[in-house]
Order: structure tokens, then sequence, then C-alpha cells
């Protein structure tokens, strides 16, 4: 396999992560997902410079600022982990560059956790010290206005594109098992999340509510908290080898017992026991079989290695090993299969 | 469009937006009573013997004062004494020349600045301190001194 000169790499071809090529849906799905995270780059951006007009002295307010620069981690996260993911192995590089989305879902779900842990801080701080956010009037274009509604407006914009970007993503990164693009959805709901409630707050304020603002901040930052711990548990899992789970972390991947069954309905092997690990996009499979009778032929092996990579286009690398017995330290996945 | 709705809507309620937390202008306007710190500073609070601070900025404090039918209560104290006062509710308001680089920020609320002058090149933003968050007191403060604070 030649690493330049390679059609693919030219405009549109199909994609691809590593050497696995992509099928012609998930090729759509990354490119559009290219597409909305530079899109969400630039949104943020004009969001950043929006707020930090309008932030005044606001405490909310600046926290949102700082969320909002933080949620530009993630879509960096994402660009920066596809574009490595798409080089081939190499020598140095065996496994290839899967592994930058591993690292990117973890960068990602530490700017959720701190953006959620800023907010828990922020709101804390202020119930806690009964502070009372001063919001004054701004004087724009000859008129004179309570800044209050100013920052509402703010907030309707800045929320808007996560709400929709967001909702965007999420089928993008089942698509493409892109647990970054998971992640980005996650601080994308945090984002427009903190917008609704930074607009409660404001009103709240306005109607001589002080507490309003922090409390629905507090609130709000519980869910997000919740968001980034769960991503940073799982990216750290899948760090560590854990067993290949789904787009979303919520259950092991079915792929995982799935390799198990198709070995197993092989007419020459009798049992088999498979590690399945998530090399970000792609799996990573290592089966070992019992063979019935006679040693299997080189034919048998590849047919069975064949018939795994079929089961699913993320059944990138797959090494199968023939044994006299199951290697004991391997555990039955189906012993622990929430 | 939006903003204007709500606010129709609040005042259909009864509620006014916005509201100060502590009623601090409903306060003043029913009490006939606006308390106020003053801190000298040539040119802006001055002090002559006994009687009322005067200058530019106590002469805004009275024409306030007088749009919301109240009378001035004057405290004249230093800087710091008038920002526990106001962080303890004994005070409505206070001036003293300040600007909006000064380091009270968060412990007061400080009025949109009014007045820019020029001091050895390089530009003063003058603003006046009220209670934190008392959001009511402060709007009709910079509106009033938006109307009025320029001249001088």
């Amino acid at each position: 396999m030649s690493r330049g000169a390679d059609p693919a790499e030219a405009g549109h071809g199909t994609g691809r992560f590593g050497h696995t090529e992509l099928p012609p849906r998930q090729s759509a799905a990354l490119r559009k997902a290219k597409r909305l995270e530079v899109v969400t780059l630039v949104f943020m951006v004009t969001a950043i410079a929006l707020v930090y007009a309008t932030m005044g002295s606001s405490q909310a307010m600046k926290t949102a600022w700082i969320e909002d620069m933080l949620a530009l981690v993630p879509p960096l996260a994402f660009l920066v982990a596809v574009h490595r993911a798409r080089r081939r192995p190499s020598a140095d590089h065996p496994y290839g560059f899967h592994r930058s989305t591993a690292i990117g879902h973890l960068t990602a779900a530490v700017a959720l956790l701190t953006v959620g842990l800023s907010l828990v801080y922020d709101a804390g701080t202020g119930l806690v010290r009964a502070e009372h956010p001063p919001i004054g009037t701004t004087h724009l274009l000859g008129v004179t206005f309570w800044s209050g509604w100013l920052m509402i407006a703010a907030m309707v914009y800045t929320g808007v594109g996560p709400f929709i970007l967001g909702r965007m993503k999420l089928p993008l990164s089942e698509e493409l098992h892109d647990k970054v693009l998971f992640a980005d959805a996650d601080m994308q709901k945090a984002d427009w999340m903190t917008a609704a409630g930074t607009i409660v707050g404001v009103l709240g304020i306005g109607i001589g509510l002080w507490w309003a603002d922090a409390a629905a901040a507090l609130l709000i930052s519980m869910s997000i908290v919740h968001d980034g711990w769960r991503n940073l548990r799982h990216a750290s899992s899948a760090l560590m080898d854990e067993r290949a789970r789904t787009f979303d972390d919520k259950h092991p991947h079915p792929l995982t017992r799935e390799v198990d069954e198709v070995l197993q309905g092989l007419a020459w092997i009798s049992d088999s026991r498979s590690r399945v690990r998530d090399q970000g996009h792609v799996f990573h499979v290592e089966a070992f079989v019992r063979p019935i009778g006679d040693a299997p032929t080189i034919d048998q092996l590849e047919e069975a290695v064949d018939a795994v990579r079929s089961l699913d286009w993320k059944m990138h690398d797959v090494v199968l090993m023939p044994v006299r017995d199951l290697p004991d330290t391997i555990p039955d996945p189906r012993a622990n299969d929430q | 469009m939006l903003a204007a709705g709500v606010a129709l809507l609040l005042s259909g309620c009864g509620l006014t937006i916005p509201t100060d937390p502590d009623g601090t202008l409903d306060r003043v306007r029913s009490g006939g009573t606006l308390r106020v710190g003053a801190s000298p500073r040539p040119g802006w609070v001055e002090m002559q013997g006994v009687h009322a601070p005067s200058g530019r900025e106590p002469q805004l404090v009275e024409g306030f004062a007088e749009h919301l039918d109240a009378e001035v209560e004057w405290t004249v104290a230093g800087e710091e004494h008038l920002v526990t006062m106001l962080e303890d509710g004994e005070l409505d308001l206070a001036v003293g020349g300040f600007t909006d680089a000064n380091a009270w920020m968060d412990k007061v609320g400080l009025t949109r600045s009014y007045a820019e002058v020029d001091v050895d090149g390089t530009t003063e933003a003058h603003v006046m301190m009220v209670p934190m968050g008392e959001n009511a007191l402060q709007s009709e403060l910079e509106r009033w001194l938006d109307d009025h604070g320029g001249a001088s």
C-alpha cells in the first residue's frame, strides 16, 4: 500500500481513517461533520465577541463568555483528531493514528467538565455571598434602556446556534462512531442551556430576585458537570483499552458480542473468545478460536477474518489466533454485559 | 420586539423591570428622603464649613432628589466608609468624584459614566455609587444623568 499517491486525497474522494476506506454514508457524514465544526467555530467567535461587548460588569455574562471560549475546544479537537486519524500507519505508528480521537475526546471532556465546575463555583459563591448583580442601563443609538434586555438578546443569539448545531452533530457522531463529536454535541447542549438559564436569571434579576441568575446557573451547571464527568470517565477508560462501547458510551458496543457469534457460527470453530477495543472510529479485534479437530487451513482462517471484517466498516484490524484452549485471562464478555 | 413584549406582559402583572431587590427606589419615592454619602474631591464635591456639600456632584444629586420628590440627607465621610455604608444599606447613593476605574467595583454598583474629563492626557470617566444590585435606582439615576449630567 503506497502512502502519498492516493486519489482519495484530492478533493471530495471517499473519506478514510488510516487504511480503512469509509463507506459512502460515513464519507458523507465526515464531510458534513467537518463543515459543521467550521461553522461552529465561526459562530462561536461571533458569540464571544457579542458577549464581550454586552457583558458590562455582570458576573454571569463573564462566565458565559469564558464558557464560549472553552466551547471552541471540542470543535478544534475534532478537526485536529480527524485530520490526524486520516494518516496511514507508518513504521513508527503501526496501529495508525486512530487514537488521536481518544485524545480529542479526553480534551473535549476536560473542557466540558471545566465549564461545569467553573459555573458551579461561580453560581455557588454568588449565592453564598448573597451577591446582588448590578445591571444598569445602556445608552445606544440615542435610546436608553435596561441592559438586561441587551443581555437577553445576546443570549438568544448565542443559544440558538448551539441548539441547532448540537442537534445536527448527534446523528453524525453515531454514524462516524466519533466520540469527540459526541462530546462536542454535549458542549453545545451546555451552551444553549446556559444561555437559556441566563435569560431566566436576568429576567429574575429584572423583577428584583437577586438570586435568580445564580440559582438558574447552579441548576444548569449540575447537568454540565454530569456530562463532563461521564465523558471524562469514558474517554479515560477507552484510553485504557476498555471494551468498545457505543458512540454515546451508554452500552458495550454490540459488535463486541457479534464477533464471537459470527466466529462460533463457522463450521470449523467450536468456541471463541475475543477482545475488541476502540481505536477511535475503528475497532481492533483480537480473537482466539478453538478449532474442531485438526489445525485450520490458511483459507479457513482468512475466511474467518473476512467474516468478522464484513460485520461492519469499523472492524478495521482483525487478528485471529487458533488455540488449543481458550485463554482464561480474557473474561467472558457476557459476564458483565450491561 | 420580544423584550418589549415581555416587558408589557410583566407590567400587566404589576411588575416593573428593573425592580430593586431591596426596594430602594420605591422607598425614596414614598419616604421622601434620599440618603447620600459625599466624600470631598476638589472640582466635584466641595465642603465649605458645616454646610451641606456643594459643587458639581452635590448639585446633580439635589436635582435627582427633586426629580424623585425627595430631600437629600447628607453624610460626609471617607470613601471606604461610604462604601461600607452602601453595602450595609445605610446609604442610597454616594458621590466623591469617583471614576469607573475605582477599586470598589465588586462591592457597590457603579453608574454608567455620565461625564468624561481629560486629566493629564488620560480620560477620567466619572460615575456615582449606588447599592449593589439596586437596579431600578441605578437605572433611574443613569437615565436622569443622561439628561442632566453632561452639562458642566
